[in-house]
């Protein structure tokens, strides 16, 4: 636990005391919503976590270097569009993944776009999305969104 | 069945993950133990915070419902119209697919193709999952990434404005609101009275 994790349990610990003096049972319902999307969500977060120890023990820092690396130029974001565009899941359940490919030496602008299109592209969801609001809609905004993900990382890799 | 071929969907991570985990322990069943070990203090490590970002989710969701984000946006045409757009995007929950039903409703009213669009875009900034953001990557990037973020919702409404042409949004007007052309996979908005209540209050932006 870091002070962050203190800050964050404080600050939300605060609100949750707010929130039950001002309306009670406004507050148990948010306990209940909030207990019930932890619960949704629980699954794919273990699997993120048992896959941030397989990558660990199977990846040397080197390797994700050479593929998500900052000497990789524009191709590294590239790759994590590309793999947070296909992929689907919670959209926080990326963020334990970013931060390790991070600590592996990913660059920022890789980790950034992946984390974007991770949320932002839904391939996954294109065939509703066309259903919804055709072909042309669809296609164009995955298109915007999978080449905004990668130029919003390298905007990223260049500030920080 | 039906169910667990969903959940399955919606959790591949987790059989990719025990499959590979499956045939690392018959491997290499040291290095499966160490990856295992690895992943439990990863995950001990944040599980608190984890817990605490989804109690504060559920507060966001009680108070912060669709309505009260209505009536706080205040006027809403052109550049404000976006910016609404935008910023129901950053509060909306749920996948995106669970938004289309009501984003669909919106046209039909008549809303602009910019304001939906807008929606889309910051659709990727999950406002109640900052903190977990700052805690894993620290607030500068935090910032920095959903201030991007939020920006780029002015960038590609008016691209997707140009692509799609004046006619496209004509098709959507004043078909029934609550007409769902897919088969009913789309999982229902939060609370879905507060998707006619936006629909009808958004029909001033057209």
């Amino acid at each position: 636990m870091q002070v962050t994790d203190y800050a964050i349990i404080g600050v939300v610990a605060v609100l949750l005391g707010v929130s039950g003096f001002k309306d009670m049972a406004r507050t148990k319902k948010a306990l209940k919503i909030g207990a019930k999307q932890f619960w949704n969500v629980l699954p794919f977060f273990i699997a993120v976590f048992g896959l941030i120890g397989l990558l660990e023990v199977l990846l040397t820092p080197q390797q994700v270097q050479a593929w998500l690396g900052s000497s990789n130029g524009m191709l590294a974001p590239f790759y994590a569009a590309v793999f947070g565009g296909m992929a689907t899941g919670p959209p926080a359940a990326v963020f334990p993944l970013g931060q390790y490919l991070l600590a592996q030496k990913a660059s920022v602008a890789a980790v950034s776009t992946l984390l974007i299109a991770w949320v932002a592209v839904g391939t996954v969801t294109l065939p509703a999305e066309i259903r919804f609001f055709g072909a042309r809609f669809a296609f164009s905004r995955w298109a915007i969104a999978f080449v905004l993900s990668i130029v919003l990382g390298l905007m990223m890799g260049w500030l920080l | 069945m039906k169910k667990f071929v969903k959940w399955s969907k919606q959790n591949w991570l987790v059989w990719a993950v025990a499959a590979a985990y499956l045939v690392l322990t018959v491997a290499r069943p040291a290095q499966a133990a160490r990856a295992a070990l690895l992943s439990v203090q990863t995950f001990v490590e944040l599980i608190a915070t984890l817990v605490t970002v989804f109690v504060f989710v559920g507060l966001f969701q009680v108070w912060v419902t669709d309505d009260f984000v209505m009536k706080h946006l205040g006027d809403r045409s052109g550049f404000k119209g976006l910016a609404l757009g935008a910023g129901l995007g950053t509060v909306l929950h749920g996948p995106l697919i669970g938004v289309f039903p009501l984003l669909r409703a919106l046209l039909a009213k008549g809303a602009k193709v910019g304001v939906v669009v807008a929606i889309v875009s910051t659709w990727a900034i999950k406002l109640p999952m900052i903190p977990l953001e700052v805690r894993l990557f620290g607030w500068k990037f935090a910032l920095l990434r959903n201030g991007l973020l939020f920006a780029s919702a002015f960038i590609m409404a008016p691209l997707m404005n140009l692509v799609l042409g004046r006619t496209w949004v004509d098709r959507f007007r004043g078909i029934g609101d609550t007409d769902d052309p897919g088969a009913g996979s789309a999982p229902t908005v939060p609370g879905s009275g507060p998707a006619e209540a936006i629909a009808s209050d958004i029909r001033s932006l057209a």
